[in-house]
């Protein structure tokens, strides 16, 4: 039987690695016997599957996808797509069947030998679409999967300024450099499963869910990822796919998703409007905000489209204090593939829909968008009407303003756009870790994986200044169900909070350990000896922070938008390494650009998808980038290395300050995003 | 070369011609076309040189864009070619991309052909039956269609000499570095010693099912003394003899504007160098 013929330390993270080209991607293994994996994909928004021939299919395997991962959102047995399609194609990209063989290429030719004939039906595409056809799923009554309220309804409060918008996000692909790849190898009773993701754990829980496996049956191993942003947390058709066909075939199995296949086929994020209603004071005091919010949620509820609904609605009211606010969101069936998690899933779009009003407010009252601003904080925690605790604003934006030296700004420059927000990470259920100390080394997992934004390095200082160990000791090993039993995963400006709570956590078992042992810690002490700690930190108290982001933009003649300054002042509690900071935020930014000015999924009226290729899914170029200036403060966190979070504040404040500060250079209010030359041309 | 035109005709449509294979192998990458046989012509000598022999500027199918970029005579005389192939796609592509390869593939976002049809170029096709010319503003008739027939391999590209007083230029709007256009034209002016113009070439890119020339607005500029407004009349007749569709680079009309916004640049701007020559 074959195996991965990695060494011991091919298994480490270690992104010296990765600059050399060193690294171990699941496209790396090479197994004797291995099957390559094509998938036949419906060339169809919608349709009905009138005859199938060949390849593996829903005649084989009709098992369902399970819900996993981030904004996993369990929904109507109706909504939950199959693993292939059954009966019915529902978007452009679905696997209808799979072929098999020893290399790719060949693979990719069996697919001329199925034969499919499909009934084309009229697809839902739209959001309106979906408001106003009838459900693309029979037995469903409409195309809403979920439908939820926030905070309270209230009377429309008598303020003499009352203001309404209608606000977009297209949808975006996640695009990270390696697209989604899987290694799937049964052998002795047990599927072994090497993988490109976020998290092991949630590949895990999937697959047995999916196949009806035992869970010690499964072991799901990381291999180097690069890049996630969100689409890699969770289960998708290919790798239940994957999985059966090497439990049917006694041999292992790749598949490797190529760009097209990811563009069309990988959960996308955005994809949301909303109408947003605010009640204001001549001063500018905001009394009520009421939101309606729309996701496209896709053809399944096996993405986050149902908890997108909900968890944008939660943090609609930003930083500001606003006593009443209510909003209702629904997350809409169309035939598209399902939306999915991408950096930020929701907290940009909450951020946008409230910073958008803001700045409407402030034209409104010919006022200072950053005075709108402050007036409307507070010198004292706060409470929303929504449920979103939050620390004290005013004295954060205030120091904001400065630190971004937005007033000096304002006064030479036309186009300036500042935005406000409050991060909230995702740090429901904690995350585990373990620690093995043996032969003087001490071994280190996590149930969250990183997918390229260097965990090694908080990890390792954090068993230093915990342990006294030197850090070249210390080796985190990459994500591996056998040495994490539970465990969440990395998305939602987490890890370094609860990861390195998990950390300091299994570090403190290892030293009450050692003071059992020989009365006294003392690193030597702790080397000298072999132990093992598994911990499963929850943490259940939410913290959330601020940042602040100022853009400013000039506008070419032919609507082309030169982004000049695009700046950051972001609470990121203690900065574990402030050059992993500096480098999560510059990253951010520049998808932050690239969503603003050039990153959308178009759809035409039937449903197929226009932006097929990289260079028209619009990925930010280096031309496109300014320089960033990143200012980060350090206020410590109630956790006990005092880690806030951290990625996903760029995607969330950039798009709002770099659209206002679009809107201000052209003199024309902006709704959506992208934002298109000819939206700006003259 | 004989030895290539025997291998076309021996397997007729079977085979294709590949030079850089930078617009044929993503085509075979991606599946969109496929072919039992490929008949690279990348190694035949003799082609891809660039001379002015009696009345023409003569450059050989195989000279790659980055030659045609790097070369010293297509800098100084031919500027609409030298920016153009300054301006496609990326290096990679450009040490690869051929002259030839860029006008025969009939690609409609293609930049050299707008450049050829500007500078009243025509092209040598070899045959088995011999050599033919025809004119650059005939050679594509269709997106991704072209006069060759089975069996043709485009030889060299001629182009006329441009005579004293004449000067043009290359003016591609895109969206990102490396991208096709979203419009491009290329303009090429001489004048009578008034100043006055004797003839003008204009050709367009992406804005047509093929590269277009622009015959009314040519023939507007021809015998006029270029002002403001007649610019701006020329560059409006110029649009209204595109015929673009709505795609991820606009609207149609998105298009139209920044026709008309390239093409008042590039009169302006090949008015002034023609003047200094
Ligand atoms: C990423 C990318 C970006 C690009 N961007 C641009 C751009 O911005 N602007 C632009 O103009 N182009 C662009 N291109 C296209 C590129 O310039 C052309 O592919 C190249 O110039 C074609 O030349 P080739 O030698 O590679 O042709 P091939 O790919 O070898 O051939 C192309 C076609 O022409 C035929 N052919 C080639 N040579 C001859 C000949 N001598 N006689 C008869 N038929 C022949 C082939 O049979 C084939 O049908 C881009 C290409 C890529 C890959």
């Amino acid at each position: 039987m074959s195996s991965v013929r990695w060494e011991d330390m091919d298994t480490a993270y270690d992104a010296t690695s990765l600059v050399r080209g060193k690294g171990h991607f699941v496209d790396d293994i090479r197994l004797s016997n291995m099957l390559h994996m094509s998938v036949m994909r419906s060339p169809y928004a919608r349709g009905r599957i009138l005859g199938l021939k060949g390849g593996m299919s829903s005649a084989d395997f009709k098992g369902k996808l399970a819900s996993v991962g981030e904004g996993a959102s369990p929904s109507s047995a109706l909504s939950i797509e199959p693993v292939f399609a059954t009966g019915f194609v529902n978007y452009v990209g679905q696997p209808v069947a799979a072929v098999f063989a020893d290399d790719r290429y060949r693979s990719t030719d069996l697919l001329d030998s199925i034969e499919v004939d499909y009934e084309p039906l009229k697809p839902v595409v739209t959001i309106d679409d979906a408001l106003n056809s009838g459900p693309i799923h029979s037995g469903m009554n409409s195309n809403v999967l979920v439908e939820a309220t926030q905070g309270k309804d209230f009377p429309d409060p008598n303020t003499p300024i009352v203001l309404e918008d209608i606000l977009e996000n297209d949808r975006v692909s996640t695009n990270p450099i390696e697209p989604r790849g899987i290694v799937t190898d049964y052998h002795n009773g047990v599927l072994n499963v090497w993988i490109s993701t976020q998290s092991v754990n949630s590949i895990k829980t999937g697959l047995v869910e999916s196949l009806g496996m035992n869970p010690d049956d499964v072991r799901v191993m990381q291999t180097d990822t690069g890049g996630a942003f969100g689409s890699k947390g969770g289960l998708y058709p290919e790798y239940v796919i994957a999985a059966y066909a090497s439990m049917k075939y006694g041999k292992p199995v790749k598949w490797i998703e190529s760009r097209r296949e990811h563009l069309a086929s990988t959960n996308p994020g955005r994809g949301v409007r909303g109408r947003v209603k605010i009640f204001a004071a001549l001063n500018g005091k905001i009394a009520g905000m009421k939101g309606e919010v729309l996701v496209d949620a896709g053809a399944y509820g096996t993405g986050s489209g149902g908890f997108s609904a909900q968890y944008i609605g939660f943090m609609m009211t930003g930083p500001y204090s606003i006593e009443n606010a209510f909003v209702t969101g629904r997350a809409l069936l169309t035939n598209k593939v399902p939306q999915g998690p991408y950096r930020g899933a929701g907290r940009p779009e909450a951020s946008y829909f409230i910073e958008r009003m803001l700045d409407l407010l402030a034209d409104e009252l010919k006022m200072d968008p950053a005075d709108v601003r402050l007036l409307n904080m507070s010198d004292k925690p706060f409470e929303s009407p929504l449920g979103m605790r939050i620390d004290a604003a005013r004295p954060f934006f205030e120091t904001a303003v400065n630190e971004l030296e937005y007033r000096r700004e304002a006064k030479l420059t036309k186009g300036v756009g500042l935005s406000f927000f409050v991060l909230v990470p995702a740090l429901y259920t904690g995350e585990s870790a373990r620690i093995i100390v043996k032969g003087g080394r001490v071994s280190v997992w996590l149930g969250g994986n990183s997918h390229g934004q260097g965990h090694e390095v908080f990890v390792k200082k954090l068993v230093n200044e915990e342990l006294g160990v030197p850090e070249d000791i210390v080796t985190l090993y990459r994500g591996d169900t056998k040495m994490t039993m539970v465990g969440e995963g990395s998305w939602g400006s987490r890890s370094a909070m609860v990861g390195g709570a998990a950390v300091v956590a299994a570090c403190r078992k290892l030293k009450g350990d050692v003071l059992r042992e020989f009365g006294n810690y003392t690193a030597d002490n702790l080397l000298s000896g072999s132990y093992d700690e598994f911990v499963n930190d929850e943490t259940r108290r939410s913290i959330n922070s601020f940042g602040a982001n100022l853009a400013t933009v000039e506008i070419g003649k032919m609507g082309n938008v030169k982004v000049k300054k695009c700046i950051a002042y972001y609470d990121v509690g203690r900065a574990l390494n402030r050059d992993m900071v500096i480098g999560q935020i510059q990253g951010g930014m520049a998808q932050g650009i690239g969503q603003t000015l050039h990153e959308v999924l178009s759809y035409n009226e039937d449903g197929q998808l226009i932006t097929s290729s990289i260079s028209d899914a619009g990925v930010p170029l280096a031309e496109d980038l300014p320089n960033f200036g990143v200012k980060i403060a350090e206020n410590r966190s109630i956790l006990p290395h005092g880690a806030k979070g951290v990625g996903e504040s760029p995607t969330i404040g950039v798009p709002t300050a770099l659209i206002r500060a679009i809107e201000k250079a052209r003199g024309k209010r902006l709704r959506k995003t992208p934002v298109m030359p000819e939206d700006l041309m003259e | 070369m004989e030895d290539a035109l025997q291998l076309l005709s021996k397997y007729g449509d079977d085979a294709k011609v590949m030079a850089g294979g930078q617009s044929l192998i993503p085509l075979l990458k991606l599946r969109i076309a496929s072919f039992p046989y490929v008949v690279n012509i990348s190694g035949l000598k003799g082609l891809n040189q660039i001379v002015e022999k009696g009345d023409y500027l003569e450059i050989g199918s195989l000279t790659t864009i980055s030659e045609l970029e790097e070369n010293d005579l297509v800098k100084e005389k031919y500027q609409a070619l030298h920016e153009a192939a300054g301006l496609i796609a990326d290096p990679l592509v450009r040490n690869m991309g051929t002259i030839g390869g860029n006008v025969s593939h009939g690609d409609p976002s293609n930049d050299i052909p707008a450049v050829i049809i500007a500078l009243k170029a025509k092209l040598e096709l070899a045959g088995l039956r011999g050599n033919r010319n025809v004119d650059a503003d005939s050679f594509v008739t269709d997106s991704f269609t072209t006069v060759l027939e089975k069996g043709e391999i485009l030889k060299r590209i001629l182009i006329p000499i441009p005579g004293t007083n004449s000067g043009g230029c290359y003016i591609k709007h895109k969206k990102s570095a490396g991208d096709f256009s979203v419009a491009a034209v290329a303009v090429h002016l001489r004048l009578e010693d008034d100043e006055r113009v004797k003839s003008a070439g204009i050709g367009l890119t992406s804005v047509a099912p093929k590269p277009l020339r622009a015959v009314r607005g040519e023939s507007y500029l021809e015998g006029k003394k270029l002002t403001d407004s007649t610019v701006r009349e020329a560059a409006k007749i110029v649009v209204s003899e595109s015929n673009p569709s709505t795609d991820f680079y606009g609207s149609l009309e998105f298009k139209k504007k920044v026709l008309g916004r390239i093409t008042e640049e590039a009169i302006h701007l090949s008015f002034e160098r023609a003047m200094v020559r």
